[in-house]
């Protein structure tokens, strides 16, 4: 059975190895990745948030202002998910010892 | 041969690292080290993204003075890099939720490990 699941992990990571191989190097600038046009007309689909990402909201880090501005719906739903977490923690944490 | 390992150590590492946390999870006996196994997993994805977002020639995604936004080629595209900040969100709370299940299941029996679990669980 051991032997089986070795062989499994090993044949995934020959999959994994031919599929990875099979992208664009990193770093290539010709990938279509990088040539893609967005429905704004320029190259990449971030290419609008670049350009407009301080105009709109005086922040020079783009991360943030997509994060917290452009998808500010999207960051309370992962409030919602956090504190899901952390209530289910409490439950869990908190269970009541079985009497022996 | 020098291009070939330039352009994919990272990819052939990542999936390397995939795969020994596809090992801590299936043959590991502990399920501590299974969760830890699900957490390797979990950067391993996130990291994917990072570095195929990497692109020859430009900076962090943070808007530099000196440029400006003319040429948008000189900053790296940032919507993979807040989408992998939702996903380590994600990760870190099924960490969390993970990791309190295991307190639970050592205050109840005393023990992680599997076979001994499924023993005293009879």
């Amino acid at each position: 059975m051991k032997t089986l699941q070795y062989f499994l992990l090993l044949a995934f990571l020959g999959i994994l190895v031919i599929a990875v191989t099979s992208l664009p190097p990193r770093g290539d600038v010709t990938a279509p990745v990088h040539q893609h046009v967005n429905p704004a007309g320029t190259l990449v689909a971030g290419t609008y948030f670049i350009q407009h990402a301080y105009e709109d909201t005086k922040t020079p880090n783009m991360v943030t202002v997509i994060l917290a501005d452009y998808r500010a719906f999207d960051t309370m739903g992962e409030v919602i998910v956090v504190f899901a977490g952390g209530i289910a923690c409490f439950f869990i944490l908190n269970v009541r010892r079985r009497k022996p | 041969m020098i291009e070939f390992i330039q352009g994919y150590y990272a990819y052939i590492f990542l999936a390397a690292t995939f795969t020994i946390g596809l090992y801590g999870m299936m043959m590991k006996q502990n399920l501590m080290k299974k969760v830890l196994g699900m957490s390797v997993v979990a950067a391993c994805t996130i990291l994917f993204w990072i570095v195929s977002a990497y692109k020859d020639g430009a900076g962090v995604t943070v808007l530099d003075k000196r440029y400006g936004v003319e040429n948008p080629e000189l900053y790296l595209n940032p919507l993979p890099h807040t989408l992998m900040l939702t996903a380590i969100v994600v990760a870190v709370v099924t960490l969390g939720v993970a990791l309190a299940l295991l307190i639970g299941i050592y205050r109840e029996f005393k023990t992680l490990d599997e076979p001994t679990l499924l023993e005293r669980m009879k």
